[in-house]
C-alpha cells in the first residue's frame, strides 16, 4: 500500500474527530469596471458580474468537498472596496451599492460577502467619506454584507480623524440593530495594514493589484493542533510543542493547497494564496484558547498567554509556509472571542481582560476580534481602543484589526448569543477611565520610522 | 476591449427594436426587462444574445497554462481515480464481504485491503481504484452503508492523503 495504515488513520482522525475543514474558498471578483456616473447603472453591473463570476461557486466548492471528503465550510465573495467603484457615481448615500451587493450574494448562495471596503489610513476622498456614513445604514439594512475600513499604516501612520468616525459608526450600526444584540457591529471591522487578499470575512476584499478574478483559501484546524500537542509525550518542552505545531501546520495547509489549486481549476480562475489561519469556531475542541492552556496557562488570559500565543502563531507560519506554493492574508491564530468557546470561558472566570487580550494582539495574526463591550461605551473611549490597536500594528508592521461590538441594553458581565459561526460573547470591561480630550484632538499620527524604509 | 455591460440606461436610450451588442458583453437584468417590455430584442452581430462565459481576466489564461508546471506530491494520480475507503466499527461476520459486494457493485476494483480486530472491533482500510461510477457515486453509497452505533465508513479521494503525507 502506497500509505501506512498510521498515516491513513490520521487523516480521518482530523476530519472526522478533530473538525480539520477548508474554512474559506473566497472568490475574488474585481468591479473596477462597474464604475457608472448613473448610480442605478453601477449597481446593476455589480450585480450582474458577481453574479456571473460567482453562480457556480458553491456548487464548485461542494463537488471538491465530496470529492475529497474534506469539508469545505463556507464559500465567500470578495470585492474590490466599494468607496473606489462608488466614486464614479458621486453620491453621498452608498447604501444601494451594499444592496445590490447582498442580492448578488443571496442569489449565489453564500452566506457573506465582502467589500463595503475603503482605505483611509492617510485621508479621505470624497467617496471614502461617502462609504464611511453610509456604513450604519447598509449594514443594517442588509444581511451578508461585511464592511471593513483601513484607518492606519505604517507607510502612512494612524488616521485619528477617521478613527473618530468610524468609532461613530460602530456606535450608530450596534444602535440601529439593537433587536439582534448590535449584529451589524459584527459584520464591521478596521484595519491598520491590511492584506489585499484576505479570504475572512468580516475584512474580505480584493485590493488594487489583484487580478481580475481570484481564488482565495482560508484553512482552520486549531482542534488538530491541540490533537497533535495533547498525544505529545508528557514533559514535552516548548521547542518540541513548536516543533510538533509546526508540523501538523503543514498538514493542514496542504489541504488548503489541493483545495485551493483544484478549486480555482474547476472554476477557470486564478489560485491566489492559502490563509493558513488558526480560525476557532463555537464548536467544541475548535478551539484556540484549548491550544494555549494545553500549552500550559490555566486559563487564557494567565500570565505565560502571549509567550504561548507567539509560539503558536510562528509555529504555524512556518508549518504552512512550506505547505502551499503561495501564502498571503493574514496567516497566523486568530482571537475572536465570542467564536472561541475557550475564550468566553476565560472572559467569565475573569481571567481574560482587555488589557491582556490588547497584548496578545501583538503577537496573533489580527486583533481585537468579537470583542463586546457595554451599549453605553462613549463613542471617544472606542476610538480610544481602536487606536491603541492601530498603533500595535503600525509600530510592528503587521496587520492589526479591530471587531467592537458596544452591545445596546447591555452592562459589564451580562451575556449576548449571535449563533452560528459568532457564538456567544460575554460583555467584557472598557475601564472607567476615557480619553475623550485625545480622541477630539482628531489629526493624524505620523508614520513611524520604520515606515520609511527605502 | 469590447462593451463589457449593456444596463436599463443603455437601453432607454436606445432607439429602434433591436440593440446589438458584443457577443463578450453582460446585459444585466435590469436591461433585459426593460428591452422585453419595450419590445426591443438584443442580439449579437452573428445571432442571438447568450450569456458569455465569465471573463476571468488576463492572469486566468495564463494561471491555466502554468498549472501543469506546478509540482504535485510525488507519484500523483489524477483526480477521482483511487479512493481510501475507511470502515471502523464492531466486529460481525460478513461486514468486510458486504463493502466489497458494494464495491465491485459500483464499478470499483479493490486494489489493497489492510484490517485489524481488536477485540470486538475493527478496522479496515480499502485502497479502492474508481472505474464505473463517478467517485461522488461510491462516495455517497459507501458513506450510506455506515450506522451510528455500528459501522462508520469514510470515503476520501487518495490524492488528499497524498499531499498531507508526501512533498
Amino acid at each position: 500500500m502506497t500509505f501506512s495504515d498510521r498515516e491513513i488513520l490520521e487523516t480521518i482522525r482530523m476530519v472526522e474527530l478533530e473538525t480539520l475543514d477548508i474554512r474559506t474558498t473566497t472568490l475574488g471578483v474585481s468591479l473596477f469596471d462597474c464604475a457608472d456616473p448613473n448610480v442605478e447603472s453601477a449597481c446593476e453591473k455589480i450585480y450582474t458580474k458577481i453574479v456571473h463570476h460567482a453562480r457556480n461557486l458553491v456548487a464548485v466548492a461542494e463537488s471538491i468537498s465530496s470529492d475529497y471528503g474534506v469539508p469545505i465550510v463556507n464559500k465567500r465573495i470578495a470585492v474590490t472596496p466599494i468607496a473606489w467603484v462608488a466614486a464614479a457615481s458621486c453620491v453621498d448615500d452608498l447604501t444601494p451599492f451594499a444592496r445590490a451587493l447582498d442580492a448578488a450574494a443571496k442569489e449565489v448562495g453564500v452566506d457573506f460577502i465582502g467589500g463595503f471596503t475603503t482605505y483611509v489610513d492617510k485621508g479621505f476622498t470624497n467617496s471614502d467619506r461617502a462609504l464611511l456614513d453610509s456604513i450604519p445604514r447598509a449594514l443594517a439594512e442588509t444581511e451578508r454584507v461585511c464592511a471593513s475600513v483601513a484607518l492606519a499604516s505604517t507607510r502612512s501612520g494612524i488616521n485619528m480623524d477617521a478613527i473618530v468616525r468610524f468609532a461613530a459608526a460602530v456606535k450608530d450600526a450596534a444602535e440601529r440593530t439593537r433587536d439582534t444584540g448590535g449584529f451589524a457591529c459584527a459584520k464591521l471591522v478596521c484595519f491598520a495594514n491590511p492584506v489585499p487578499d484576505n479570504p475572512f470575512v468580516a475584512g474580505a476584499h480584493i485590493s488594487v493589484g489583484e487580478p481580475e478574478s481570484v481564488l482565495n483559501v482560508g484553512v482552520s484546524g486549531p482542534g488538530v493542533v491541540r490533537g497533535a500537542l495533547a498525544r505529545l509525550p508528557a514533559g514535552s518542552d516548548l521547542l518540541a510543542i513548536a516543533e510538533e505545531a509546526k508540523r501538523t501546520a503543514f498538514k493542514i495547509t496542504r489541504m488548503g493547497e489541493l483545495v485551493g489549486r483544484e478549486c480555482a481549476a474547476r472554476l477557470g480562475t486564478t489560485f491566489g494564496i492559502v490563509d493558513i489561519s488558526l480560525a476557532p469556531t463555537p464548536a467544541p475542541g475548535d478551539s484556540i484558547s484549548d491550544i494555549l492552556e494545553l500549552i500550559g496557562v490555566d486559563r487564557t488570559g494567565a500570565p505565560g498567554t502571549t509567550a504561548a500565543l507567539a509560539l503558536l502563531t510562528d509555529a504555524v507560519k512556518k508549518g504552512g509556509a512550506m505547505g502551499s506554493s503561495c501564502v498571503g492574508g493574514l496567516s497566523g491564530a486568530f482571537i475572536p472571542v465570542s467564536e472561541d468557546e475557550g475564550m468566553i470561558r476565560a472572559v467569565k472566570d475573569g481571567a481574560l481582560s482587555l488589557a491582556k487580550l490588547e497584548a496578545m494582539t501583538s503577537v496573533c495574526s489580527v486583533g481585537l476580534d468579537m470583542i463586546a463591550v457595554p451599549g453605553d461605551t462613549p463613542a471617544s473611549t472606542i476610538a480610544g481602543i481602536i487606536a491603541d490597536e492601530m498603533a500595535i500594528g503600525v509600530m510592528n508592521h503587521k496587520t492589526t484589526a479591530v471587531r467592537i461590538i458596544p452591545v445596546p441594553g447591555k452592562v459589564v458581565g451580562d451575556t449576548v448569543e449571535w449563533g452560528g459561526l459568532l457564538g456567544t460573547a460575554v460583555v467584557q470591561d472598557p475601564g472607567r477611565f476615557g480619553c475623550e480630550v485625545f480622541a477630539a484632538r482628531g489629526g493624524r499620527i505620523p508614520a513611524p520610522l520604520q515606515g520609511y524604509r527605502n | 476591449m469590447t462593451r463589457r455591460f449593456l444596463t436599463a440606461e443603455d437601453v432607454a436610450r436606445a432607439a429602434g427594436t433591436e440593440i446589438v451588442v458584443e457577443p463578450e458583453t453582460l446585459v444585466t437584468p435590469q436591461a433585459e426587462e426593460l428591452a422585453a417590455s419595450r419590445g426591443m430584442v438584443i442580439r449579437t452581430p452573428s445571432g442571438p444574445y447568450t450569456v458569455p462565459p465569465p471573463d476571468r481576466g488576463p492572469d486566468a489564461d495564463t494561471a491555466a497554462a502554468h498549472r501543469a508546471f506546478l509540482p504535485e506530491p510525488i507519484d500523483s494520480v489524477a483526480v477521482g481515480q483511487t479512493a481510501i475507503v475507511t470502515a471502523v466499527g464492531a466486529n460481525k461476520p460478513g461486514v468486510l464481504a458486504s463493502i466489497t459486494a458494494k464495491i465491485a457493485e459500483l464499478g470499483g476494483n479493490v486494489e489493497d485491503v489492510s484490517q485489524k480486530v481488536i477485540g470486538s472491533y475493527f478496522h479496515i482500510i480499502l485502497t479502492v481504484r474508481v472505474e464505473g461510477q463517478p467517485f461522488e457515486v461510491l462516495h455517497d453509497q459507501l458513506v450510506c452503508m455506515g450506522s451510528p452505533e455500528e459501522l462508520a465508513i469514510s470515503v476520501m479521494n487518495e490524492r488528499a492523503f497524498r499531499f498531507m503525507h508526501r512533498v
